[in-house]
């Protein structure tokens, strides 16, 4: 190589490395092998699992959550309250994970089967954020935080949403939210492939949403998503969006929206967040099979 | 055997980033030219890379694929960051005509900074990160030929920029 050359890669390489590299590239492959976990399609049920979120901080909902605790129904009261609470306050690590349960449902399989699920995933949380903070410890110290919990999305006669959110509370990772939809009163756990007649939503639902990402990216340059014509030029697409998934996370909104959500990175640059769409009715009412959730 | 194939991935993409991170930090730190701001595109870029390892088809094709993630990510925090757009002042302050600089090391040790992005990232990625020219076309999106172009047009910027240095020092 060129003498000058070799004087300006070395002048390139001389920018000093921060010591935080390492935390910063720990973390960020942490949070991504969890990320691809939870992507795996485990959902107990194929259960109706969502996330949300509003571009904004996450901290106002535990308080929201906190003051839901009681859900009047026709007949009975179905109530949703805190079951636990794990609670960490250290210098610098600092996890707060509230544990929902659901009670008072006639169905008992439904009401075990979705608390079990919340009371495992909320241990194994906590499990986690302890393994975290050790190895964070074992690397000279830093910061590791985490608040988990959960809010009522929605609640009408005849369906409630609850959101289960992770909000990595150190740099700039994780926040999702995954949601639960239950008929209350038939009282079943209600999942994306079951409101249709069969595959072909998945297609409907997906051509709608990228109309929206380019509607939305068109009309606000601070929107930017993933599609071709959503905000980036078009060679710089790499990871483009082009379907969801069987059980995409969704949640019905108490005006019978179906609301579609996406976890953070997954059509979009961190910055926007966890993003959410809501289909028109319109478009799917040739394959819904009823419109009794959605209308 | 899918999933296996992305476990594997998975298990090289971390050997791969551990090593290497250091290169992806003084790669975005050129773009950003901020510590806080490198630190958080190399962030980003990891978790993006994760989350769409089980489409990389090659482990092969694993440091290029990287590198693009990193350098999208940089122009994408330049772009929302447009009162940093470093791209902007370089080029400004290229076409403007070289003021006497007097110190030979001045000059030197800006000469990269003073060229403009396009030219800047293809003389990185091809001497500095060692790829090949073909993987440098594919990491910046432009073709081949381009990308020939533009290394030639930088080397020859580069060496004007030298040469003027060293026809002043000749002189005085």
């Amino acid at each position: 190589m060129d003498e000058k050359l070799e004087e300006i890669e070395k002048q390139y390489n001389e920018v000093p490395i921060p010591k935080e590299l390492d935390f910063v590239v720990e973390n960020a492959l942490e949070q991504g092998k969890k990320k691809r976990k939870n992507r795996a399609p485990l959902w107990l049920l194929g259960s109706a699992a969502a996330a949300m979120l509003f571009t904004a901080s996450l901290n106002v909902s535990p308080a929201m959550a906190q003051t839901l605790s009681e859900i009047p129904v026709v007949g009975s009261i179905v109530k949703v309250l805190t079951w636990t609470e794990y609670e960490v306050k250290e210098d610098t690590y600092d996890a707060d994970i509230k544990v929902p349960s659901i009670e008072n449902l006639e169905n008992k399989d439904l009401a075990n089967t979705l608390n079990e699920k919340y009371r495992s995933e909320g241990k194994a949380l906590y499990d986690d954020f302890i393994s975290e903070v050790d190895y964070v410890k074992e690397i000279g110290g830093g910061h590791a935080g985490i608040d988990s919990g959960y809010e009522i999305k929605t609640v009408t006669d005849q369906i409630l949403s609850i959101g289960r959110y992770t909000a990595n509370t150190v740099g700039s990772s994780s926040t999702t939210m995954h949601y639960d939809t239950i008929d209350k009163q038939n009282e079943i756990l209600i999942t994306l492939p079951m409101l249709f007649k069969d595959d072909s939503y998945i297609k409907t639902i997906s051509e709608n949403i990228i109309e929206q990402m380019r509607e939305q990216a068109a009309s606000d340059p601070d929107k930017t998503y993933w599609v071709k014509g959503g905000g980036h030029p078009d060679e710089e697409v790499i990871d483009e969006f082009t379907t969801i998934k069987a059980n995409q996370q969704f949640y019905i909104s108490d005006k019978g929206k179906l609301v579609i959500s996406f976890d953070k990175y997954e059509v979009a640059q961190g910055y926007m967040g966890i993003v959410e769409f809501e289909i028109p009715t319109g478009v799917l009412k040739n394959d819904l099979v009823s419109s009794k959730y959605i209308h | 055997m899918k999933t296996r194939n992305a476990f594997q991935h998975e298990e090289k993409f971390v050997q791969f980033i551990r090593e290497q991170k250091e290169r992806f930090y003084l790669l975005a730190y050129n773009y950003t030219k901020n510590e806080q701001d490198a630190l958080d595109v190399v962030q980003d870029s990891i978790q993006k890379a994760m989350l769409s390892l089980d489409r990389l088809e090659n482990v092969e094709y694993m440091k290029s694929w990287f590198y693009k993630i990193v350098v999208r990510t940089s122009i994408d925090f330049l772009r929302k960051h447009k009162r940093l757009h470093v791209t902007d002042d370089d080029t400004l302050q290229y076409l403007t005509p070289a003021q006497e600089d007097v110190y030979e090391d001045v000059d030197l040790e800006h000469a990269l900074d003073e060229l403009p992005q396009m030219y800047r990232e293809v003389v990185i990625l091809h001497y500095f990160e060692d790829l090949k020219l073909a993987d440098v076309a594919n990491i910046l999106n432009i073709k081949l030929s381009t990308a020939k172009t533009r290394l030639y047009k930088a080397l020859k910027l580069l060496k004007i920029q030298l040469q003027d240095v060293k026809g002043e020092t000749t002189h005085g």
